[in-house]
């Protein structure tokens, strides 16, 4: 997995690695019970400070997204979502009304949001392999 | 130690020289396990208040205080516990790199072979190269691992990576505060003079900007770069004049204009955006854009 921060997007480095870890897992470019690189080396791949990187993996621990197993490192926890499905429907109903905004600063219509949309989830698609999204699995 | 005590600690710093401040009323505290930025042009009073802390100097009024302790009256106890990279690195010409270290070694209660060992390869040093022989990077490289392996509670780096080309600045920097802070990460403390500041920008937890021996702005570097944007308007007409106290700098050039705002919790967009711009696009400033906009 190869991560690259942004330091002008104004968001914290950590929570950027969060995403891109999240994105990963989500893509499938990361799979389950796979391990994640370790906090000296990937503090060093993205020339941040290892408290950054052992922050972000903390925020993804706590959000049941990762384990550490002592002495071996961090691994992708299967079925990684511990949320109810009204929580999930609740932060991405915020996630998409960020979306919205962006989409009415830029002039994007309707039609063709909802064309990305549709896109995006067929590019997710091929990568998992399935014929669904990551996350359309109710609980 | 308990875990409130700042690693470092300078209060109303006052160093002259003659007539002139070098440092002129400069407070500022580290806390430990951080990565701390000390950013400042050349001349902004950066190796002054460092050789204050090392009690090179003599403060001419306020305090220093290491580990809580006075580095004049404590001097061995504060010295045992830091290492300091000058950004002169200076070694006995006659001797070779292995003699070096285990010279420097020889004042040391611990030293991390394994570290030595690793970062050495990792450089690929010639161990039984004489120092005089050394390109200034490679100089550079051999006082950074002697600063790192008797793993002190705080390095102190002055420009460590000035004069070094960007391959090898981009190259060690990160592998040696890596291996510095691989045992013990709570107890690392670095303490990072530079003016290169975008070679650090990753690695800084909080910076303080240093200018004619002042500090100008002190913050956590995530949160400043979520204060400090840039933000790009174009209008459809003339553009209307925009006077926020939030904005640093403004430029304009016929329907667009180019602002360097720093917020304070209240977004500018939802006013800016009632003045009906055309198009707003926004970026965070990096560390080194946030200098320069102080400065100017």
């Amino acid at each position: 997995m190869l991560m690259h921060l942004n330091f002008n997007s104004g968001q914290p480095a950590y929570l950027q690695v969060v995403d891109q870890i999240k994105t990963a897992a989500a893509s499938g470019s990361l799979q389950a019970g796979e391990i994640l690189p370790g906090i000296r080396p990937l503090a060093e791949q993205l020339r941040i400070n290892r408290n950054t990187v052992a922050k972000a993996y903390a925020e993804l621990e706590s959000q049941g997204i990762i384990e550490t197993q002592p002495g071996k490192g961090c691994f992708l926890i299967k079925n990684h979502s511990p949320f109810t499905r009204e929580v999930r429907r609740k932060i991405l109903r915020e996630e998409i009304d960020a979306l919205l905004v962006k989409a009415h600063h830029l002039q994007v219509e309707k039609e063709e949001l909802l064309n990305l949309v549709n896109e995006r989830l067929a590019a997710f698609g091929k990568k998992t392999g399935s014929h669904g999204t990551p996350a359309s699995n109710p609980a | 130690m308990n875990a409130s005590t700042p690693v470092i600690d300078i209060s109303k710093l006052v160093r002259k020289y003659g007539q002139t401040d070098a440092v002129n009323g400069l407070t500022l505290s580290v806390e430990p396990g951080k990565c701390y930025g000390f950013f400042g042009r050349n001349g902004a009073g950066k190796t002054t208040t460092i050789k204050c802390l090392l009690n090179l100097l003599q403060p001419t009024s306020g305090s220093v205080r290491l580990f809580g302790l006075d580095p004049a009256r404590d001097e061995v106890a504060v010295k045992s516990r830091l290492a300091y990279v000058p950004d002169n690195v200076a070694f006995y010409p006659w001797m070779t790199i292995r003699e070096t270290l285990d010279y420097l070694a020889s004042f040391r209660p611990h030293w991390n072979r394994e570290t030595e060992r690793g970062l050495l390869s990792q450089f690929r040093l010639p161990e039984h190269q004489k120092t005089s022989t050394l390109s200034r990077g490679q100089r550079v490289q051999v006082a950074l691992i002697a600063a790192v392996c008797p793993e002190p509670e705080l390095l102190l780096l002055d420009e460590p990576t000035s004069g070094l080309d960007p391959i090898i600045r981009r190259e060690f920097i990160e592998t040696v505060i890596g291996a510095y802070q691989e045992t013990d990460p709570g107890n690392r403390t670095i303490f990072v003079s530079t003016h290169l500041i975008a070679e650090f920008e990753g690695l800084i937890d909080e910076f303080t900007l240093i200018d004619q021996g002042k500090a100008l702005l002190t913050l956590n570097a995530d949160v400043a770069r979520q204060q400090y944007k840039r933000i790009r308007l174009r209008f459809a007409q003339e553009p209307p004049v925009l006077d926020f106290p939030e904005i640093l700098q403004q430029r304009r050039e016929a329907r667009e204009v180019e602002l360097i705002v720093r917020e304070n919790g209240h977004p500018l967009t939802d006013r800016i955006a009632a003045l009906r711009p055309e198009s707003v696009s926004t970026q965070a400033l990096a560390l080194e854009e946030i200098f320069v906009a102080t400065l100017k």
